[in-house]
C-alpha cells in the first residue's frame, strides 16, 4: 500500500472514530462500503473425492525443483506432502497410483482467456467479450457474459487448465472487469468462480480502441488520445473514491452517494482490491502506462500480449509487472511486428514475472508446449532454462499474475490439489495429460469416458459420441 | 563499446559463413529420414555436390566438401509449407501490405499470385529459419467462391523464387460459400455448377466465345481458361469445406465434372473417411484445430488426421502464414493423436509435392535429387526442435531473422541501454 492511500485511511478511520459516538471501538462503520455487495460471489464447492497417493512420478513442483520418483499425497482438496519419502496413510479411501514413467506439474494456469464470453461455436449471437459502445466500460463482467456451456472448457481441461482468468476483449480503454475461475463444471458461472480470487480490469494500449473509436470519429482516435482518455477515467475514480472515503468517514449529510459501477471498479484499482490486466504490446506504451500508475498511485500487475516486453524487462523487474506472452505470435498487425521468440526467457533472465498465456482456444490445450517452445528459444539465446523453471510460466507466475498465487500454482503442502498428471514429459509435443485433478478431485480421466466432461452443447454432434 | 565491437565481430563471422556457400557439401553421422524405400537410416552420411544430392550411405568422403557433424541430430527434407500467404502478407492488418484477396467482382479462378510474390518479406526468412524450404501460396476468397490460384514458392529470398507457378484453383464451399452466394449452399453449388458447365462450354467453344460470336457467358474469359483447365485435369480444384454432408456434395460434385479434386479443411473428414478414400481425393487439414467453431465442424477432433489416413486417404498437412513453421509441430500433434510418423512428415513434404508438383526432384532424399533439406537438432516434430542448418539447392542458407537481430539488440539490456547503435 502506498503512503498516500494509507495516510488518508488513517485519518478516515480517525476522523470517523471522533465522529460516530455510541459505535463501539471494535466494530466496523455502520455504513456500506460502495463494493460490499455480495451479489455473484463465488457458489463453487470442491467436490468431495477421496485422498490421493501419486507414487515413482517425476514431479515439477514450479518453485524450481524437479524429483523424480516423487510422490505427493493430497486429501479434502489440498496437498498434504510432496517428496521422496512420503508414507502411505493407512486410509481405507486411499487410491494409489503408480506414475512410473509419467509427470506431474500444478494445474496450468492461463491469464488470458475468452472462454464462454466467446464460445463456440463462434456465432455472432453468442459472442459476448467486447462491449464496443464507449471507451470506457469498467462497469460490464466478463462473468456476466460467460457462457458455461461454451464446449472449449472442456477442450482445456483436457490440456491440463485448471484455472483461468475470463477477459473482456480489447477494444476498449478500459473493457471491465475479469473473472478468475476454476475449469469445472457450472450451470451458472457463479459455480465456477475461484473462491476468494480478486477481479481484474481490463485496460488495452494502442491500436485497437484507437481504430475502433477513431474509426466512428470518436476518441481515441491516436495514442495521445488513449492516455488522455485513461487519465481521465483515473481523475474520475479518484473524486469518487474520496466522495466514499468522506461518507465512511461520517463526513458530509450522512448520504451514501449513489453506487456508480464504472467508478466502482476503477475505485477498486486504486484501492488496491483489483488488479489492472493490461493489453499492451508495445515497450513504449508499457512504459508511458507505467508512469500513469505512478501518477494516480496504482499499479498494474500484469501487462498482456506484451510482445515488446524484452525491450524494457529492466523496468518490469524494477516495477514488479507481470507480462503474459506467447511463445512466437506476431505480424498480425503493426504492434504485433516485433516479436523475438526469446521473449519470455529474457522477460525471465531480468528477473521479472514472465508468464506464457494463451487468449487462444487452441493454444490454451498447448500451454506445456507454448512453454517448452519459449524455454528452448532462450536456451538457445545461451540461457539454460530446465522445464522446472519454465513450468511457472504456466503455473506460479500465472497466479501471481492474477493474484491467486498463495492459493494454488505451485505444489506445496496447503495450496490447492489443482494436478496434473501427463502421460510423459510435458515439454514434448506428444505427451498428453493423463489424468487432471481440481481441488483434490479427479475432473479428466483420458482413459475413462466417464471421467471425461462434455457441455450441453458438445452432445450436438451424434456421432461424436 | 567494447560489447558494440563484439557484436559486430560476431556479425562479422556470421557473415563470412554465409558467404562461403560451399557447392560440396558433406552431412556426416545423421539420422536421415530418406521417405524412399530405404527408409529411415540411423547414421548415414549425405554428399551434396551442385545442388544435387550426390550420394547417401556409411562412411562417405571428399576432399574439398564443407562438412557438417550431424551426430545425433537429424535431417530431413526441407518442409513444404501449405496454403499460407508467405509473400503476399507483410503485417496482416496493413491493407497495403497484404495482397491475399481481391475485392473485384468478376476476377475469381484466375487470380494468380506467383507474379506477386515478395521474396524479401521478412516472413520469409522467419520461416526459412524454421525449416520450411518452399511453400504453396493462395490467394483468399474475396468476392468470389473461387479464391484464384495458388504456386508453389521456394525460400531462398531469390527475386526469382518460383517453383511451379498455376498448380491449383482454390474454391470454398459451405457457409462461408453461402455467404458469398447470397445465403445459401444451393445457390453456391449452383454457381459452381454453372461455372463448371460455362467452362465446359468455354472451351468446347473457345474461338467463338473469344470472338464474341457465342452467347454472353457469366465469367470471364480468363477465368473460364483456369477452369477448363481444371476440366482437362491438368490441376487440381482444391476446395474447403468441412462439414460431412457438404465433404460428400462436393465429391459428387467432382464426379460430375470429372475433375481432379484435393479437399482442404475438412473438419469432419474422419466421419466420410471411407467415401474420400474410395473417391481417392487427398486432403489438407489442419491437425491443431479441434475448436467447433461454426455449425459445420461440429465433429472437429484432434484424431482426424490419424482416422483419414487409417481409411487410406492421403493427408497433407496445412499452415498459417507468419509461422508456417509450426507445421511440424501440428505434425507432431497428428503423431500423438494417431498418426503414423511417416505419414506425417510426408504430409509436409513429400505428399505435396506428388499432389501439387515438384515431385519428380523434391521430397525423397536420394542420389539426384534436390538438396534441399534440413539439419535438425532432434526430431524436428518435437517443441524443442529447431532447424541448424537448412540447405537449399545444395547451399548453405543464410537463418538470420529480423526477430534474430532484435535479439542480438535486445539479449543484454541490463548492461547497455544504448541500443539503437547496435545493428
Amino acid at each position: 500500500m502506498s503512503i498516500k492511500q494509507f495516510s488518508k485511511s488513517f485519518l478516515a478511520a480517525f476522523i470517523g472514530a471522533a465522529f460516530l459516538v455510541g459505535c463501539g471501538e471494535d466494530e466496523p462503520a455502520a455504513h456500506p462500503k460502495d463494493s460490499d455487495s455480495q451479489a455473484f460471489v463465488s457458489q463453487y464447492k470442491a467436490k468431495e473425492y477421496h485422498p490421493v497417493l501419486i507414487k515413482n512420478a517425476t514431479i515439477l513442483t514450479a518453485n524450481g525443483e524437479k524429483i523424480e520418483n516423487g510422490s505427493i499425497l493430497f486429501s479434502e482438496g489440498e496437498i498434504i506432502e510432496v517428496g521422496t519419502d512420503i508414507d502411505e496413510p493407512s486410509d481405507d479411501n486411499l487410491e494409489v497410483i503408480d506414475a512410473e514413467g509419467k509427470w506431474v506439474t500444478p494445474g496450468l494456469i492461463d491469464v488470458h482467456s475468452h472462454l464462454g464470453v466467446y464460445p463456440a461455436p463462434g456465432v455472432a449471437s453468442s459472442a459476448d467479450g467486447n462491449e464496443m459502445t464507449a471507451p470506457v466500460t469498467a462497469d460490464v463482467w466478463a462473468e456476466h457474459s460467460v457462457w458455461p456451456q461454451d464446449p472449449q472448457f472442456q477442450l482445456a481441461l483436457a490440456g491440463g487448465v485448471t484455472s483461468m482468468q475470463i477477459l473482456p476483449g480489447s477494444a476498449n480503454l478500459v473493457g471491465g472487469r475479469g473473472v478468475t475461475l476454476k475449469n469445472v463444471a457450472g450451470r451458472s458461472v457463479m459455480e465456477m468462480k475461484f473462491p476468494d480470487a480478486p477481479y481484474g480490469l481490463k485496460m488495452a494500449c494502442g491500436e485497437n480502441p484507437k481504430r475502433v473509436y477513431g474509426g466512428k470519429g470518436q476518441a481515441p482516435m491516436t495514442r495521445m488520445g488513449n492516455v488522455a482518455g485513461y487519465r481521465k477515467a483515473w481523475i474520475d475514480a479518484q473524486e469518487y473514491m474520496q466522495a466514499w472515503d468522506d461518507y465512511e468517514a461520517g463526513m458530509g449529510n450522512g448520504k451514501p452517494p449513489k453506487r456508480d459501477l464504472r467508478m466502482e471498479s476503477l475505485a477498486g484499482v486504486l484501492r488496491g482490491e483489483i488488479l489492472i490486466q493490461n493489453h499492451c504490446y508495445r515497450a513504449d506504451e508499457m512504459a508511458v502506462m507505467m508512469e500513469i500508475a505512478k501518477e494516480f498511485d496504482f499499479k498494474v500487475t500484469t501487462f498482456h500480449h506484451a510482445v515488446e516486453s524484452y525491450k524494457i524487462a529492466d523496468k518490469l523487474a524494477e516495477n514488479d509487472v507481470c507480462s503474459a506472452m506467447w511463445s512466437d505470435w506476431w505480424g498480425f498487425k503493426q504492434e504485433a511486428y516485433d516479436m523475438v521468440p526469446s521473449n519470455v526467457a529474457l522477460v525471465d533472465k531480468a528477473g521479472a514475472c514472465a508468464v506464457v498465456h494463451s487468449d487462444s482456444a487452441t493454444v490454451i490445450q498447448h500451454l506445456n508446449k507454448e512453454a517448452a517452445k519459449a524455454m528452448t528459444s532462450g536456451n538457445r539465446l545461451g540461457m539454460d532454462i530446465t522445464p522446472a523453471h519454465a513450468i511457472k510460466w504456466i503455473t506460479l507466475n500465472a497466479a501471481k499474475a492474477i493474484g491467486v498465487d498463495d492459493q494454488t500454482g505451485s505444489l506445496e503442502e496447503g495450496k490447492m490439489a489443482d494436478i496434473v498428471l501427463w502421460d510423459g514429459n510435458p515439454f514434448s509435443v506428444y505427451t498428453k495429460t493423463d489424468k487432471v485433478f481440481i481441488d483434490g478431485a479427479l475432473m479428466y480421466d483420458r482413459d475413462n469416458k466417464f471421467k471425461q466432461p462434455v457441455s450441453d452443447f458438445g452432445l450436438t454432434n451424434i456421432n461424436s459420441k | 563499446m567494447k560489447l558494440l565491437i563484439k557484436s559486430l565481430a560476431v556479425l562479422l563471422v556470421v557473415a563470412t559463413t554465409n558467404s562461403a556457400k560451399a557447392e560440396t557439401i558433406l552431412i556426416k553421422n545423421a539420422k536421415v529420414h530418406t521417405q524412399t524405400s530405404a527408409g529411415t537410416l540411423d547414421n548415414a552420411d549425405i554428399l551434396i555436390e551442385d545442388g544435387l544430392i550426390r550420394n547417401i550411405g556409411e562412411d562417405l568422403s571428399s576432399s574439398d566438401a564443407q562438412v557438417i557433424d550431424a551426430s545425433g541430430k537429424v535431417v530431413t527434407s526441407g518442409v513444404f509449407a501449405l496454403m499460407n500467404q508467405i509473400g503476399l502478407v507483410e503485417v496482416g492488418a496493413i491493407e497495403g501490405t497484404n495482397d491475399a484477396a481481391t475485392e473485384v467482382v468478376g476476377l475469381g479462378a484466375a487470380f494468380s499470385v506467383d507474379e506477386i510474390f515478395n521474396a524479401k518479406s521478412t516472413l520469409v526468412p522467419m520461416n526459412r529459419a524454421g525449416g520450411v524450404t518452399r511453400t504453396l501460396i493462395k490467394p483468399y476468397n474475396g468476392t468470389s467462391l473461387f479464391a484464384g490460384l495458388g504456386s508453389v514458392m521456394d525460400l531462398t529470398g531469390d527475386y526469382d523464387s518460383l517453383i511451379v507457378s498455376d498448380v491449383a484453383v482454390f474454391a470454398t464451399y459451405g457457409e462461408h460459400a453461402a455467404s458469398l452466394s447470397g445465403g445459401s449452399r444451393a445457390a453456391a453449388l449452383h454457381d459452381l455448377n454453372r461455372a463448371f458447365t460455362q467452362a465446359k462450354e468455354f472451351s468446347n467453344n473457345e474461338s467463338a466465345v473469344k470472338s464474341g460470336e457465342y452467347r454472353e457467358l457469366d465469367y470471364s474469359i480468363s477465368d473460364l481458361a483456369v477452369l477448363s483447365r481444371v476440366l482437362e485435369q491438368d490441376i487440381p480444384l482444391v476446395v474447403s469445406v468441412n462439414r460431412a454432408s457438404d465433404i460428400l456434395t462436393i465429391l459428387d460434385f467432382a464426379k460430375k465434372h470429372q475433375v481432379k479434386l484435393v479437399l482442404a479443411g475438412v473438419a469432419e473428414g474422419w466421419e466420410v473417411a471411407q467415401q474420400i478414400a474410395k473417391a481417392d481425393v487427398p486432403v489438407l487439414v489442419d491437425p491443431m484445430d479441434n475448436i467447433p467453431g461454426s455449425f459445420e465442424s461440429l465433429g472437429k477432433r484432434y484424431e482426424n488426421a490419424a482416422l483419414l489416413n487409417k481409411a487410406g486417404v492421403r493427408v497433407m498437412f496445412s499452415s498459417e502464414t507468419h509461422n508456417a513453421q509450426n507445421a511440424r509441430f501440428a505434425a507432431g500433434n497428428a503423431v500423438a493423436y494417431g498418426m503414423p510418423y511417416d505419414k506425417a512428415l510426408a504430409a509436409i513434404t513429400s505428399l505435396p509435392a506428388k499432389v501439387f508438383g515438384g515431385a519428380s526432384n523434391y521430397g525423397k532424399l536420394m542420389p539426384g535429387f534436390k538438396a534441399e533439406l534440413v539439419v535438425w537438432n532432434e526430431d524436428p516434430f518435437e517443441v524443442t526442435s529447431f532447424a541448424e542448418e537448412v540447405i537449399i539447392d545444395g547451399k548453405v542458407v543464410d537463418l538470420t531473422t529480423r526477430a534474430q537481430r532484435l535479439e542480438q539488440r535486445y539479449k543484454d539490456i541490463s548492461t547497455d541501454q544504448n541500443t539503437f547503435y547496435r545493428k
